[in-house]
């Protein structure tokens, strides 16, 4: 029978093929939209073929259509297309209307889509276009101001580290906070899977060029159908698909220079080596053996370096996709390959990328339909060495650091050209002082690796069946698999791999994931007002994870670079093993009468291997109203629809759950097994609880959507407020209890509320110039009110050496802790602490003899301050974010511009601290206006060599927190379209080139270089740090987009 | 067919809801033992007594940073790298509360091992006792019981005023004998410094009294306590409490009355004749009563070895944290150029360093030393010469561990004074670098002393002895600090 049938469509396409070159004729017309202006680059297309031209300059077309040809198509881009019979007419005056810009979009919800307008759930939608051709690694990077209630923050200027992503505020303590990320229906994996100090963001794997678009739910309902995930969002990810029409090609290419920015300023030698003696004499241990001195270089002169040099670069990046695709009335397709090669800001920082991506989709018949995708890419994520902005920020090794703190009057090479080093630091030179810096950068930057490299297949297929108009049945089944060879490599000659004599390190880390849905899906409109569906579906999700590898030390010759060479140990590394599976059954219902009222309900029941043995399974839900006002006759008798084209209130409430982050056996005490003495060992090393469970969100949704003026402004306001209970605490015992865990158990409680305002309006629509603009700002208030009993608080580390941040019942999340400071005694240039007591002590590193190091005012002893004297200081949540967009076009120049900014969050300036220790670490020019005698009125103590106390170093103080308002300039593009009469000549469809800017200014007080930067990355408990980071680049690039 | 397929597809669809669902919901890990059987077979039960020992070997305790600390607040090392997490701090006497590295790590690692020793004993109480039957868990247990002795014993050292103040009257620490396993009020006072010595002493005693006379091979001998190990850590915690004449009852169960001095039950301890064969890897001689073992497989990570704070690069890659003070110990006229032990002292450029960490591996995996024999028999020999003035064997006792090193000296002091204050410079020269210097001042209540860059601190000074811990402040409301 399928023989037969092909054989038939065969011999029907050869015939109408005969045909078609046999008979055409003519037709012709002009388009022009509701006003009557005329319209180009308007697509008409006969149905069914791939004959076509596009409008031009004037509207008009003319087309040679086949005898047999039937209907034409026109079709423009933000704009309801039309068909028109053709009969035996061929002259055709065609007015197209705009599309209903919002409530006729089709929105990606879970398990299908729906029409922007049934969505009563809150739900930002992103077109692909906004994210693409930007200089960036991952999607989510080029989010930030796009949405309201989405704050993205780009944590360092080190590439492809995952950016922190709050979806309306903080949403856990201990789990996560990253929203649950959905790929073209597949729940996927997150976070950096490098064990090196290269970050490997997975979501990387996804070229932003094929991203259709990005519909991120915020709310229960929108969320609720994913929940036990769903408590920080969900972000829907949809890929291209073949549209319907001959093939398209395209070709998006650019290539750019991105650069650091706003450094600190530092002393150069000559200041470093004297301002270093007076800190030396102060302390009164200068001496001739026991001093800082310049070194002459090659060339005779004092060495005077400036580091920087010889960490930062300009960092060339390009980016190149091409595309092919298209759709027939039974199958569509989409074929892409891309590759990215970007150079970081720092040397040898970069990331590749290779991915091909195929979707496909075809109708066998009525009933039956599949489809599916696969996806490949390979992502090369490069580094040298630490940068210290992965969580390791102290690092010795840190290339963000080690300029800060290197001497500036010590080369890198000694005179003859050879690495300056001894032992594993950098060598002092003339310097007659035990250390003057910590590793020899360029040594590290030379000879040193440490990658990660990602092997990723994802892909999926389906079976849909409809067998009724009313009813379609679909069974989905993914995989996405993530293999990562992490590779280090320490040279023996100095730094990292000096103590063990060079060490090698390979390391497999392997993920996979498989979901297997089934869903049935009943969907009808009864006498024509009631439209009503059902979503049935159960869904199973089986994630494996396990990762070996080998760390070789100590090389028996340094030629062995890796560990296929010979070495002397074989230790093992990064062993690790574990399963996890999630269970659900899910439901979706629908009602909606006449446009007016619309009614949604979500159900879900997970079941998931992680949680206590008590407590496996939880239902989630989530219900929301929508009632469309102006389709009420009161208001039409109003007249209130001639203001508003459409004005709709919503409301939605329900309960979701978190469990993002939670260990694979997370519930269990165990035993683990180690050595003693060669032998096997059985220790108690994790405390469990059979009673753990999810975190529990109550979200509360209220807003209002409207238009005005047949929609050139929409507008949408909503205020929310999740309240999270059950929040999981790794219940910090009395260490003295001697726990080898902190024991998770769910017992705290925060919200978070706020109000979400998101305006657009099409400013200026005329033919030859145009503006939109869109602004939105979200506001959250986040805090924290219930913690476990007996625990007053919780303390965020940093790099784990510094404790600034403290999570208190009461305040927000991951507030500042620190000791507090009132400036500098003028008349001795001693620091001044404030104690516990409030009692201002005065500290002096070295105190002459008969005076205490702590004193009080009046010269008695003190109790020395520490970070027991600290207070809860401020808050590191933004009050406020968002964005302004503003895109205008004149003619074929199209010019946009995204700002974003955010306010009333407080950032501790770790760094700072560390560009005034008194150590040998070399110090900002701000240490030039130190006090030095008897009235001096300054911010800088006296310098004592040695102190690291008055400076922030040792315990952290108030006076390194500083306000982390800013506006940034975040992208600027200028983009021309060549005229379609030129386009068409080269036998293209469209031809654009552009030069963007990305994060080209920062107004901000803030002193470091960037105050969108988080040290910490996505923790939640330590958030609003900015200790030795490296501050974001700054990028142009120049690019083009071709359309064949 | 249509249909068939929609049959199917509802199938499977079944299918899916009832397949292997709950075992999958409870899966089992695969690399870590069950907390239910973990005292199901002699294999386990040992092995739980061999992670106490790897939990106070950890980086924090006794594999290195213990006798660091010990060393550094002493007046013998100086500071070249200024940096905190190589206890900088320590050695300038400022730590602070929430001093991660030395403070806060301290004190948390050493109430892990007397958790896992707690949770040992109750297990064996409940569980473990018939599986491996009466005599084998007696010895286990006590095992477990000085392991946690010497954690308390090294908290009391760090964290408390020393017994002499108040005679054991003064804070000491949290005193917890019960294995803790899940959540629960934690909250705990300080006991008395006394209180503490107590149980110190009653864990030795019953551990001298379970534990067997000796192991099959030399490597257990000093990597796995016996009667004497007992004994010997006995000695140092009364002389700790200035009970001397308890120092002698003990020590002379493991010291013969003349020399030469040795063990004359047990493990067969005695000074051995090459004082450089008492170091390095795997050193495990008659006189090395109990070590920490390192090796490649189990390294002591990083910035926690002995050889990576005392050795400079040059001498075995090590980061030179700390060079021998010229005006201390070093600069001591008596100790002769001749003497084995300068001998494990190198000079790189202008500095002196000690060397006898000398593992050239680049791994640092030169067994840390807890407690020689060397100690004991100084020990004994200050506890005579405390309780009987001018004593001979005391003096005798002195000269044996000088005499080995440096046959030209023979002491003959002419008082009681004398022979204290030359056995005291002898612990100095005899265990430098091996975590006695800090509490030897602190026992005899002397000044920390003044260092380049730092003053004297004295015995009535708060910073004599460290703060608690901020985080056991935080969290055990009836916590005081000092």
């Amino acid at each position: 029978m399928h023989m037969r049938k092909l054989l038939f469509m065969l011999v029907a396409l050869l015939c109408h093929s005969l045909l078609l070159l046999a008979q055409t004729r003519t037709v012709s017309g002009t388009v022009t939209d509701d006003r009557g202006n005329p319209l180009p680059n308007v697509s008409v297309q006969v149905r069914g073929s791939n004959q076509g031209t596009v409008s031009g300059p004037d509207g008009t077309f003319t087309l040679s259509v086949p005898a047999n040809a039937r209907i034409l198509v026109f079709s423009s881009v933000g704009r309801t297309a039309q068909e028109l019979t053709i009969g035996t007419n061929t002259s055709f005056n065609v007015s197209l209307q705009p599309a209903d810009r919002s409530l006729d979009e089709v929105v990606v919800v879970g398990y299908g889509t729906q029409r922007r307008r049934d969505v009563t759930g809150n739900i930002a939608t992103i077109k692909g276009g906004e994210i693409a051709n930007k200089p960036v690694q991952s999607f989510e990077q080029a989010l930030g101001g796009r949405a309201a209630g989405v704050q993205i923050t780009i944590p360092s200027g080190v590439l492809n580290q995952p950016p922190v992503i709050r979806v309306r505020g903080t949403n856990s303590i201990s789990l996560s906070s990253y929203p649950l990320v959905v790929i073209d229906g597949v729940p996927t994996f997150t976070g950096d899977v490098s064990a090196t100090n290269a970050a490997s963001n997975v979501l990387a794997s996804i070229n932003p060029n094929d991203i259709e678009s990005i519909d991120i739910a915020k709310d229960a309902a929108a969320t609720a159908i994913y929940g036990s995930r769903a408590a920080n969002g969900v972000v829907f990810v949809t890929t291209k698909k073949g549209k319907s029409g001959r093939a398209r090609v395209t070709l998006d290419s650019w290539v750019g220079f991105s650069n650091v920015q706003r450094l600190p300023e530092l002393l150069d030698a000559f200041q470093y080596t004297d301002y270093k003696n007076e800190a030396l004499r102060n302390a009164g241990t200068f001496s001739a053996t026991n001093q800082f001195r310049l070194t002459n270089g090659p060339d005779g002169q004092p060495i005077n370096t400036n580091w920087y040099d010889y960490v930062y670069r300009q960092g060339v990046q390009h980016s190149n996709t091409l595309s092919v695709s298209g759709a027939s009335d039974a199958t569509s397709y989409y074929f892409s390959g891309g590759f990215t090669n970007q150079q970081g800001i720092i040397k040898r920082n970069d990331f590749k990328r290779l991915s091909l991506l195929a979707n496909l989709d075809h109708r066998v018949g009525k009933v039956l339909s599949v489809g599916g995708k696969v996806q490949y890419s390979n992502e090369d994520n490069l580094a040298a060495t630490s940068s210290g902005a992965l969580g390791d920020a102290f690092s010795t090794a840190g290339l963000g650091r080690v300029p800060l703190v290197t001497a500036p009057n010590i080369s890198p090479y000694n005179n003859d050209g050879s690495y300056n080093y001894s032992g594993a630091l950098i060598g002092v030179m003339n310097n007659l002082q035990g250390q003057v810096g910590f590793n020899n950068p360029v040594i590290q930057l030379d000879q040193n690796r440490s990658n990660a490299v990602n092997q990723r297949i994802l892909t999926n297929a389906y079976v849909q069946l409809k067998p009724f108009e009313w009813m379609t049945l679909r069974s989905a089944y993914g995989i996405d698999n993530i293999w990562t060879d992490n590779e280090i490599y320490w040279s023996p000659i100095s730094g990292e791999g000096f103590a063990s004599n060079g060490l090698a390190l390979s390391q497999l880390g392997k993920n996979k994931s498989t979901v297997w849905t089934n869903t049935a899906e009943f969907r009808n409109t009864f006498a024509e007002k009631h439209y009503a569906s059902l979503l049935l579906g159960v869904e199973e999700q089986k994630t494996d994870g396990s990762g070996y590898g080998l760390q070789r030390t100590s090389v028996n010759d340094p030629a062995f670079t890796n560990i296929q060479g010979g070495w002397s140990t074989p230790n093992n590394a990064g062993l690790f093993i574990g399963e996890s599976y999630l269970y659900s059954e899910f439901a979706r219902a629908q009602y909606t009468y006449n446009n007016k009222y619309f009614l949604s309900g979500n159900l879900r029941r997970d079941g998931a291997s992680q949680l206590g043995a008590n407590s496996k399974y939880g239902t989630f839900w989530g219900a929301s109203l929508g009632w469309e006002i102006t389709r009420e006759n009161f208001w039409q008798g109003a007249g209130l629809d001639r203001i508003f084209s459409s004005f709709r209130l919503r409301g939605s409430y329900g309960k979701v759950g978190n469990i993002g982050g939670l260990g694979n056996f997370a519930s269990l005490s165990t035993f683990g097994s180690g050595l003693y003495g060669g032998n096997g060992t059985v220790a108690f090393n994790q405390a469990g609880n059979d009673d753990l469970t999810w975190e529990t969100s109550k979200k509360l949704d209220i807003g209002v959507n409207f238009g005005f003026l047949n929609d050139r402004i929409t507008g949408e306001v909503t205020y929310y407020r999740n309240n999270i209970d059950g929040l999981l605490l790794f219940v910090p015992q009395p260490p003295s209890a001697g726990l080898p865990t902190n024991i998770p158990q769910n017992i705290g409680a925060m919200y978070n509320k706020g109000v979400e305002i998101d305006l657009g309006a099409q400013v200026i629509n005329r033919e030859k110039f145009s503006w939109n603009t869109n602004f939105n700002i979200s506001f959250n208030k986040n805090e924290v009110t219930a913690l476990a009993p007996g625990i007053t608080n919780v303390i965020g580390t940093t790099g784990g050496l510094e404790s600034p941040s403290i999570t208190v019942v009461g305040e927000p999340i991951a507030s500042l802790f620190v000791t507090r400071t009132n400036g500098v005694d003028p008349a001795t240039g001693r620091r001044i602490f404030i104690n516990k007591a409030g009692r201002e002590v005065y500290f002096q590193h070295i105190a002459p003899a008969g005076q205490p190091r702590w004193a009080y005012a009046d010269g008695s002893v003190a109790p020395a301050v520490s970070s027991a004297d600290a207070v809860v200081h401020s808050n590191t949540q933004p009050k406020f974010y968002g964005g302004f967009d503003n895109t205008f076009r004149y003619g074929n120049f199209e010019l946009s511009t995204l700002f974003t900014f955010q306010g009333g969050n407080y950032i501790y300036f770790g760094t700072n601290a560390g560009l005034r220790d008194q150590r040998f670490w070399n110090n900002s020019t701000d240490v030039l206006r130190r006090w030095q005698k008897a009235g001096d009125q300054t911010d800088v103590p006296k310098a004592i060599f040695g102190d690291n106390i008055s400076n922030g170093s040792s315990f952290p103080l108030d006076m390194n927190v500083f306000k982390g308002d800013f506006i940034k300039l975040r992208t600027l593009t200028l983009a021309y379209s060549l005229p379609s009469s030129l386009v068409s000549k080269a036998r293209l469809s469209s031809l654009r080139f552009y030069v963007n800017g990305n994060n080209l200014l920062i107004f901000t007080d803030y002193p470091g270089p960037d105050p969108e930067v988080s040290s910490n990355g996505n923790g939640t408990t330590n958030f609003g740090i900015d200790r030795n980071t490296v501050a974001n680049q700054r990028t142009i690039t120049f690019g083009l987009n071709v359309g064949l | 067919m249509k249909k068939s397929f929609l049959y199917i597809a509802s199938a499977a669809a079944l299918l899916q809801l009832t397949a292997c669902e709950k075992d999958r919901l409870n899966p089992i890990p695969t690399n870590s033992i069950a907390e239910a059987s973990a005292f199901d077979s002699r294999l386990r039960i040992e092995g739980q007594v061999r992670a106490i020992y790897a939990s106070i070997k950890n980086s924090g305790m006794y594999g290195g940073r213990y006798q660091i600390f010990n060393d550094i607040r002493g007046g013998d090392f100086l500071n070249e790298r200024t940096n905190v997490v190589t206890g900088f701090d320590v050695w300038n006497y400022t730590p602070s509360n929430s001093s991660t590295n030395s403070v806060q790590n301290h004190w948390s690692r050493a109430y892990y091992v007397i958790n896992l020793a707690n949770v040992f004993l109750d297990g064996m109480a409940s569980k473990g006792t018939p599986v491996v039957g009466e005599a084998l868990s007696k010895n286990f247990q006590g095992e477990a019981r000085l392991l946690r002795a010497m954690s308390y014993y090294s908290l009391l050292q760090l964290y408390a005023r020393p017994y002499w103040d108040g005679n054991g009257s003064k804070p000491g620490v949290p005193l917890r004998l019960k294995g803790n396993t899940g959540s629960g009020d934690y909250a705990l006072a300080r006991a008395t410094v006394g209180e503490v010595y107590n149980q110190i002493l009653d864990d030795l005693n019953f551990a001298e009294q379970n534990l067997p006379l000796n192991y099959s091979s030399a490597v257990l001998n000093t990597t796995r306590a016996h009667r004497n190990t007992a004994i010997a850590l006995k000695t140092r915690v009364l002389l700790s409490m200035r009970r001397y004449a308890d120092v002698i009852t003990e020590a002379n169960k493991i010291v013969s009355a003349a020399a030469p001095f040795r063990a004359e039950t047990g493990v067969p301890h005695a000074l051995e004749p090459a004082f450089a064969s008492l170091f390095g890897v795997a050193s495990t001689t008659n006189e090395n009563i109990l070590s920490m073992p390192f090796s490649s497989a189990e390294a002591p990570g990083t910035q926690n070895q002995l050889g990576y704070y005392y050795g400079p690069s040059a001498f075995n890659g090590g980061n030179g944290e700390y060079s021998l003070n010229p005006a201390g110990i070093l600069g001591n006229a008596d100790w002769k150029a001749t003497d084995a032990r300068r001998a494990l002292t190198t000079v790189v450029g202008s500095k002196t360093w000690l060397a006898k960490y000398a593992d050239k591996s680049g791994l640092f995996v030169d067994f840390a030393p807890v407690i020689r024999y060397a100690e004991v028999l100084l020990n004994l020999s200050e506890a005579l010469a405390r309780v009987n003035g001018l004593d001979q064997r005391a003096v005798d006792l002195l000269n044996a561990v000088r005499r080995r090193s440096d046959p030209t000296t023979t002491f003959a002091p002419a008082s009681a004074d004398a022979l204290i204050n030359l056995i005291l410079t002898e612990r100095r020269i005899e265990l430098l670098g091996e975590g006695l210097a800090g509490t030897d001042l602190t026992r005899l209540g002397l000044a920390l002393p003044a260092k380049p860059g730092t003053t004297a601190v004295e015995p009535n000074s708060q910073q004599y002895i460290w703060p608690i811990s901020s985080t056991e402040l935080l969290l055990n409301p009836l916590m005081e600090d000092n």
